[in-house]
């Protein structure tokens, strides 16, 4: 079809609502977008706090299911999908990286890195090996048996990174992950994105940093569930 | 995966040394409970059967009873009439007894005098220490021969050398006796103090010491691959058909030693079950201690579900830290249980014999506190919401 020529869609959404209960009111996070992000995409979702994009990150990262609407992860179609196969999905496809690093603290770097592919059942020598080279890629390899509180924040961050990125996924979220940093550690942070992207991998950064959505190829800007731009021009 | 959630438990129980441990109080003690309990009923059990069993559990004593209900029937012949009236009797003794003052020069003592045959010794399992006991040509010649009871030779002759020399023996004139044996201590048994008896040959007995009426004893020696009990049952049988149930009192230490043991299984088993109610108590511990150990983890639950974490995953692992939570407290608890067991046997005096049974009861209940207390918990965690677990502070 007309997008044929920027890959397939990793990410599609097709009217997809969700609606939460607060009280007596309804609160439409997301009510009705539309969008796809195609392979090797760079996009930054931007839009103030209470926009929703935030629950549209946890949906497009299989933690949340939607009200209403498709979600197509690979061209998969998630509805209908229980909380097993949603976790599935997560491990193979999605590597998250949040504000708040989100790092096992009682666990090495090398230890957290391995986490995801324990829940593959690979076997203990595989993990390793794919977890040393996933910390090598961004940096880490002498800091591999520190634990967290043994790391500086950007060292904290990047550990995650090689944590979403250990499991080859197909899809890189990354929840303001600078938002937690200085900003020159941000920088830094957001340049190994730019380089993960241009090695192929498919990112997208949820922010309200105008200047750090910027720095991203493609732009779309959520507010009050909808989306002002950005969402309909690759469909 | 299963040795990953065991890496992961072990790590976090470490963690939390102190609240570990506080929270597998209760269950430690209720395992140590259990296994003592148990441990001490079996030990007390065979340390009774074992004394009961000195007196030889392949006997059985038939009273013959005095008084009003006395019977002419108890006659010394009365014992081979028994012998082949029933199957699976070896021997039958018949046996006198009654007291009397036995002296020798200056000291002297009233002592249980016992006229028994030559087989006596030997049926009753019952070694001699100095001597021989006498011959059953000593009893046919109604030689005045005795054997002294260990207490009875200590009494007597403070100096040792009893044998050779002559006791008198009172029954209203003296009559002399040599001793030709005294014999090995043995603890008192239901039907003879043997320490404090003196033994003459059956013959003498009646012939020249005291003819009583009947018997006062048969001692009958069950023949092997024959059981006790049932001999037992059918010597009774018989005797109700010629005497009626007044007239005799069957005593076999079988039968007190199984009823033993049944009083002493009973009487454990019920203590064992009201220690079980304090693994109870603390398996209700141990679910506390996991619901606090899950509530503080919300995050890191958030954290693995994102990572790919299955429902089934998150499970797994707090189940495996509940059952390894409780295993620990099972096999501390046995140990202790085990240590207390050594300490009170030791001091009772009873020889000490494990239940293995408590052991593999406090084992299995354990673990399946840690299951069933995990349980929930666990499916609790399991069903957390990722993005509030990954959102909660």
């Amino acid at each position: 079809m007309e997008h044929e020529d920027i890959g397939q869609a990793v990410v599609r959404l097709d009217a997809v609502k969700k609606y939460y209960m607060v009280g007596e009111f309804v609160v439409k996070a997301v009510d009705g977008v539309s969008l796809a992000i195609a392979q090797g995409e760079f996009t930054a979702i931007m839009g103030p706090s209470g926009s929703g994009k935030s629950t549209m990150m946890n949906l497009i990262g299989c933690l949340d299911v939607p009200t209403g609407g498709t979600i197509y992860i690979d061209g998969e179609a998630t509805s209908g999908m229980d909380e097993e196969e949603l976790a599935y999905l997560r491990n193979r496809k999605v590597g998250f990286v949040f504000q708040q690093f989100n790092l096992l603290g009682k666990l090495t770097a090398l230890e957290n890195v391995m986490t995801p592919l324990l829940y593959r059942g690979m076997p203990s020598g595989e993990r390793k090996e794919r977890a040393a080279s996933a910390l090598e890629r961004v940096g880490l390899r002498d800091r591999m048996l520190h634990r967290p509180n043994e790391l500086s924040g950007g060292q904290k961050q990047r550990v995650a990174i090689a944590r979403a990125l250990v499991t080859g996924p197909s899809l890189l979220l990354a929840d303001e992950p600078t938002g937690a940093l200085d900003s020159s550690t941000g920088l830094q942070i957001m340049e190994e994105f730019e380089n993960l992207n241009n090695d192929g991998l498919t990112v997208v950064l949820v922010t309200h940093d105008q200047s750090l959505g910027m720095r991203c190829r493609r732009q779309i800007r959520v507010r009050d569930g909808h989306l002002e731009g950005g969402g309909e021009d690759v469909l | 995966m299963f040795f990953e959630d065991i890496k992961l438990a072990v790590s976090s129980l470490l963690a939390n040394k102190l609240r570990t441990l506080l929270s597998l109080l209760g269950m430690m003690i209720g395992v140590a409970a259990v296994v003592t309990i148990l441990t001490l009923g079996d030990s007390a059990s065979s340390s009774i059967t074992a004394s009961i069993a000195s007196g030889g559990l392949d006997t059985v004593t038939v009273f013959p009873t005095t008084g009003e209900a006395t019977t002419e029937e108890f006659t010394e012949q009365f014992g081979v009439t028994l012998q082949n009236e029933i199957s699976g009797l070896a021997t039958v003794l018949p046996i006198n007894r009654s007291t009397a003052l036995v002296r020798h020069e200056h000291e002297s003592g009233t002592y249980t005098v016992m006229g028994v045959p030559s087989t006596y010794a030997e049926t009753n399992n019952y070694d001699v220490a100095v001597g021989s006991f006498f011959s059953s040509l000593d009893n046919m010649n109604r030689q005045q021969v005795i054997v002294l009871g260990a207490d009875v030779a200590a009494d007597l002759f403070p100096d040792g050398n009893a044998v050779g020399q002559v006791v008198s023996l009172y029954r209203n004139k003296a009559k002399s006796y040599t001793v030709v044996g005294v014999m090995d201590a043995k603890d008192a048994g239901y039907t003879a103090s043997y320490d404090s008896s003196v033994f003459i040959p059956y013959n003498t007995y009646v012939q020249r010491f005291s003819k009583p009426r009947v018997v006062s004893q048969y001692l009958v020696k069950i023949a092997d691959g024959y059981d006790t009990l049932q001999v037992s049952d059918d010597i009774s049988a018989y005797l109700d058909s010629i005497v009626g149930s007044d007239g005799y009192t069957v005593f076999s230490p079988a039968t007190l030693a199984e009823m033993a043991e049944e009083i002493t299984g009973t009487f454990s088993s019920f203590l064992a079950a009201i220690a079980a109610i304090s693994l109870l108590v603390g398996g209700i511990g141990i679910m506390n201690i996991m619901l606090v150990s899950v509530a503080e983890r919300t995050r890191e639950i958030g954290v693995r579900k994102a990572l790919g974490a299955s429902p089934q995953v998150i499970r797994g692992q707090f189940l495996t830290e509940a059952f390894t939570l409780t295993l620990l407290g099972g096999l501390v608890g046995i140990a202790l249980g085990t240590v207390l067991s050594v300490i009170v046997t030791n001091v009772v005096g009873w020889s000490l014999d494990i239940s293995y049974t408590g052991y593999a009861v406090a084992l299995g209940f354990s673990m399946a506190i840690g299951i069933f207390f995990g349980w929930y918990p666990a499916m609790k965690a399991s069903r957390l919401n990722p993005i509030d677990a990954l959102n909660w502070e």
